[in-house]
């Protein structure tokens, strides 16, 4: 095995832009280490919602709470929480659907109470169709039953609760605060890691060695890489991460809408339309509020973010409204998109009452894209090693699953690691990771698949697959039991 | 609250029932009725069919105006009749794809001896598309008034678009100087089917299975292998707003489509006919001396 | 699959048991192979035959086992099973301290583990937070290295008296003369099936339990499932192991363990003083508990010391 690995890798923690860091040369490493390094049993490497998850876990639970735990982000963590004083008249644009399954999670390790309540918008429906054949789908927890069995009142009712990544880590940093006992190392990078040196009394060549941006070297039992897609934890325990680019990029946007929506503000509803670029959705946030997700290829990602708003708002208008050959058209001409859209909307036939309300406004500065890609990496251990969250798979946006899948992972490790401590194995070992890897990689690995299919499956334009496809999804809209047991795999098996 | 959302029982029920449609562009709800409902019409002169209906209007039609091709009325019902539920969308589509589509679109011109002022047209310059459409019109004895109406097709902007394409049509036969009768129309709509993917286009061309032996030849040879070259390669003929076209150049217009114009096949007959003349002198001549 | 995880299994039980044959204590107990010892009784008389030599160990097996030794921590490797059963006899140590009416035990135990070859188990023990220390003594120096060379790898277990490693026999441990040198938990896993004479090998090990302190083991029950699987399967079926790696006839049964203890005085007296949990290996989910299990196969067994 290489004793370490000379990159220059990316470093993008989930939440934060992208910066730089170089793991330097081996003997300047070798020289850095000479000093004693301070021993942790556990590491982890960056503060998004999955590395913070996995810290708040560990500190939370009583079994693993003795453990000395460490936290390194390259941006400052302060940045990452949310203004006591933010209006609800703006939302970022970094809002993620967080199933019960993570709620619930969140609830457990005491985070939930400290995000801000006023910012998390449930949603009771979605509503899903076929851009090009307008079949339906419709997922609420009234319709997805056994037909002669009633639903008990106790049922939730609630699919996902929306919610700004922001809020999110703010609430995880805001229980860690409480709980205390992390080491944290914030605006800080981690400039190498390289394993430990065998000496006379202790032999540290399997632990990694990390030596920060500030000078300070740090030995970990168990390094996790919680360091986002282009992982330097998950390069240097030499793991290879596999996949496609999609072609396809994500463009997000906070919008406010007419009114709170068609269900009023006690039943909000998500909205989604598969357009063969990609899909299209419309995802409820607290009053009038409501964040887009449009997948969609790079020039067209790229045209709708050079638009005024005027013509960006109609053009979101259009694409839960118009046809394929409109929105087409409509892409190729430099401006003026708002007229030609309201010509169109006049001879489109459109049932109101099944799409979102119309947009009104779209806030100033929040319309951004970023590439879509899949990938998974061939494992999430490695003697001393654990990945979680994006540095172990990307997934793409339109079943809303990324920031979940960090989260099951986060709650899976802090499981495995209890477990471990508990029957005083060495958490480090692969042998004890070895239930992590097996309990979420299946998992992922399945809803990676499936979500992808989804994607080629409404990519296809036109011929006998879009009628297959309708009469599945009309299929599936019409039983019951069945759409109950894909919204309960959706809502992380809750 | 989601009390007023929840879909009720039967709504389920309607979806399988909806589940066995693969309606492209409509809602379902245009869809579903009997001959004791029928919805009210979406536009003036529209009249909604069943499936059912619609099936047997497509065979009537198609059939009566398999042996009688003058009926002009039943191979429009014909038309109509199978455009739905695909064709005539798609062809809509490539319409919306275009800036002149749209805008023809959003205009909706209609073709009429009156909007065209044909006389005005006679006096153009003898190289203009204006000109040689009157001449054309002289020359077959027809009249862009005589279109019939649509009635069939339920979406009322894809009613103007098969409207616009019938009203066009002679339009066509101007471009490509096509003459009327069956040998020339069995040609041009092959051309059309090539161009617009109109499906009542392509059965027309059956008809050149009642073409006489020699007819059928030049289709075969010339005609046929010109339509489904020019159709395919030449721009959507449907996007062309003839009104503003009319005083172009024709073959400055044909050669922005990318359209060749085919032999002209008034000349071919007559020549064909001639030489059958010659040839029939020619052996009565020598019969005459023979004997 | 199934093949190769049952060569595993069946490697595990012949590696887990072949240190004891070399510990001299042991060794120099002539094997009994007699097919009837199958009704053999248990008894805490010496057998007849008698061998005076102090035992060398056999130096093919010293050869063999370096190979062993090699791959003994690789999660991966011929020990991937006792690394897997590890856990659940933690699980089973707990079940025991919470066992009612005991006297309670310091709130940090002592552990003596007997055999305890490279580590698996001391090692374990020594990272628990409730640990005071563990003591764990294997007659084999070779597999001790692995032992001692492993520990250097945790920090932790460097810690001043945290785990000590002794290459000694039980016989050669001194024999405590206050409760503060006795040991709250006093194991041996997967070697009493390797012991010509149990009862003698276990009276050995008593008076290194403190008043309150639990004997925790593991072995293999002596029935027709066992003999199958590890006898007729292992070696003569799929020849995975030697012919005689495994003497069936020395396997211990759980019923004959209780009967040995109740006549022992002030042991498993006091409330639950005695437990047992079957438990088996199905591949592709690990060990499982299964209730009865200790009547056909692997158990673990514990007895508690009267306080």
């Amino acid at each position: 095995m290489p004793p370490r690995l000379p990159v220059i890798a990316h470093w993008a923690c989930p939440s934060t832009p992208a910066t730089r860091v170089s793991i330097f040369s081996f003997r300047r490493c070798a020289s850095s280490s000479a000093t004693s390094p301070e021993i942790y049993d556990v590491v982890c490497v960056g503060g998004g919602p999955a590395g913070l998850s996995l810290l708040t876990g560990l500190r939370n639970s009583p079994i693993t709470s003795g453990l000395k735990v460490a936290l390194i982000d390259g941006q400052d963590l302060q940045k990452s929480r949310l203004p006591k004083d933010a209006s609800l008249g703006s939302f970022s644009n970094r809002c993620s659907s967080l199933t019960p399954a993570s709620v619930r999670n969140l609830q457990e390790i005491g985070a939930w109470k400290h995000a801000n309540a006023s910012r998390i918008q449930p949603y009771q429906e979605m509503q899903v169709w076929d851009g090009v054949s307008d079949a339906r789908i419709s997922f609420d927890w009234d319709t997805a039953r056994p037909l002669l069995t009633p639903r008990k009142p106790s049922q939730p009712t609630t699919i996902a609760y929306m919610i700004e990544n922001v809020n999110t880590t703010s609430a995880l940093l805001g229980r860690l605060e409480e709980l205390g006992g992390v080491a944290t190392f914030s605006s800080t990078k981690v400039e190498s890691i390289e394993l430990g040196k065998d000496a006379e009394d202790l032999d540290l060549s399997s632990w990694p060695i990390l030596t920060l941006s500030n000078g300070k070297t740090l030995a970990a039992r168990l390094l996790v890489g919680a360091d986002g897609a282009n992982s330097p934890v998950r390069s240097f325990a030499g793991i290879e991460s596999r996949g496609w680019d999609y072609g396809r990029h994500g463009v997000v946007a906070s919008l406010k809408l007419e009114g709170p929506g068609r269900g009023g503000a006690e039943h909000k509803i998500a909205y989604q339309r598969f357009l063969p670029t990609g899909p299209i959705a419309m995802l409820p946030l607290p009053g009038n509020m409501s964040t887009l997700v449009w997948s969609t290829t790079p020039e067209r990602a790229a045209k709708l973010k050079s638009l005024s708003p005027n013509d960006f708002i109609a053009m979101v208008n259009a694409g839960f409204r118009l046809s394929t050959a409109d929105l087409e058209y409509l892409h190729s001409i430099p401006s003026g998109q708002a007229e030609e859209i309201a010509w169109r909307g006049k001879h489109t036939p459109i049932n109101e009452a099944q799409i979102p309300t119309n947009v009104v406004e779209v806030q100033a500065g929040t319309v951004a894209n970023f590439p879509l890609k899949m990938r998974h990496a061939d494992t999430y251990t490695g003697e001393r090693v654990a990945l979680v969250g994006d540095a172990a798979h990307t997934i793409h946006p339109l079943a809303g699953q990324g920031l979940n899948q960090g989260q099951g992972d986060a709650a899976a490790l802090v499981k495995t690691i209890e477990h471990a401590v508990t029957t005083g194995q060495d958490i480090g070992s692969l042998l004890a990771l070895e239930q992590y890897n097996s309990d979420r990689y299946a998992e992922n690995n399945a809803m990676l698949g499936v979500v992808d299919k989804l994607h080629r499956l409404y990519a296809v334009e036109s011929g006998p697959i879009v009628g297959l496809r309708s009469l599945g999804l009309r299929a599936v809209d019409a039983m019951g039991p069945l759409k109950g047991f894909f919204m309960n795999r959706a809502a992380g098996g809750a | 609250m989601a009390v007023s959302l929840k879909r009720p029982f039967t709504a389920t029920v309607s979806a399988a029932v909806r589940s066995t449609h693969t309606s492209l562009s409509l809602p379902a709800s245009c869809r579903c009725f009997s001959v004791l409902n029928r919805p009210p019409p979406n536009y003036e002169g529209h009249i909604p069919l069943t499936r059912v209906e619609r099936l047997g209007l497509a065979a009537g039609s198609g059939l009566l105006s398999f042996l009688d091709p003058r009926r002009g009325d039943l191979i429009a019902a014909f038309g109509e009749a199978t455009a739905q539920p695909y064709f005539i969308y798609k062809l809509r589509d490539r319409m919306l794809l275009n800036p002149t589509g749209r805008r023809i679109l959003r205009d909706r011109p209609r073709l009429t001896s009156t909007s065209l002022a044909i006389p005005r047209l006679r006096q153009l310059p003898s190289n203009t598309l204006g000109y040689a459409y009157a001449a054309w019109l002289d020359r077959e004895g027809v009249s862009p008034d005589t279109r019939a109406h649509v009635r069939y097709i339920d979406d009322e902007e894809c009613a103007y678009v098969m409207q616009r394409y019938r009203e066009c049509h002679d339009f066509y036969h101007a471009l490509v100087g096509l003459p009327v009768f069956r040998e020339g129309e069995v040609a041009l709509k092959a051309f059309e089917y090539a161009n617009t993917g109109l499906p009542m286009t392509g059965l027309a061309v059956f008809s050149a299975l009642t073409l006489k032996k020699a007819e059928w030849r030049r289709f075969w040879d010339i005609y046929g292998p010109w339509a489904i070259r020019n159709g395919t390669k030449t721009d959507d003929v449907i996007n062309i707003y003839w009104e503003e076209e009319l005083e172009t150049d024709i073959n400055e217009l044909r050669a922005r489509i990318g359209i060749e114009k085919p032999p002209d096949l008034r000349t071919i007959r007559k020549a064909a006919r001639d030489k059958k003349k010659q040839e029939k002198e020619g052996r009565e001549h020598a019969a005459a001396s023979a004997v | 699959m199934a093949p190769s995880r049952a060569h595993n299994c069946v490697r595990i039980l012949r590696y887990a048991t072949t240190r004891p044959l070399r510990s001299p204590s042991i060794a120099s107990i002539p094997r009994r192979t007699a097919p009837q010892a199958a009704a053999r009784g248990f008894s805490a008389q010496q057998p007849k035959q008698h061998e005076p030599a102090k035992s060398s160990v056999d130096p093919t097996e010293v050869s063999h086992f370096n190979n062993l030794a090699s791959s003994w921590w690789d999660p991966q490797g011929p020990s991937r099973l006792l690394h897997l059963m590890n856990p659940l006899r933690h699980t089973f140590i707990s079940r025991c301290l919470s066992a009612p009416a005991g006297t309670p035990l310091p709130s940090k135990l002592r552990y003596l583990d007997i055999g305890c070859g490279g580590g698996i188990f001391a090692e374990s023990a020594a990272r628990l937070p409730k640990t005071a220390s563990v003591t764990a003594i294997d007659p084999t120096p070779e597999v001790l290295k692995v032992a001692e060379l492993h520990q250097r790898r945790d920090p932790l277990l460097k810690q001043p008296g945290r785990l000590t490693y002794l290459n000694k026999s039980i016989e050669q441990l001194p024999i405590p003369t206050s409760a503060e040198e006795q040991y709250d938990i006093v194991s041996l896993f997967e070697v009493l099936e390797h012991v010509n004479a149990p009862g003698p090998f276990l009276t050995q090990i008593l008076p290194h339990v403190k008043p309150g302190g639990w004997l925790v083991l593991s072995t293999i029950a002596r029935t027709w499932t066992s003999w199958a699987v590890t006898n007729v399967m292992a070696e003569d079926v799929l020849r995975m192991v030697p012919k005689g790696t495994h003497d069936w006839n020395k396997y211990v049964n759980e019923a004959e363990l209780r009967d040995w203890f109740r006549k022992q005085a002030g042991w498993g007296g006091v409330g639950d003083g005695m437990k047992t949990l079957g438990v088996m290996y199905v591949p592709g989910f690990g060990w499982k508990e299964v209730p009865g299990g200790e009547g056909w196969g692997n158990y673990f067994f514990a007895v508690r010391r009267d306080a």
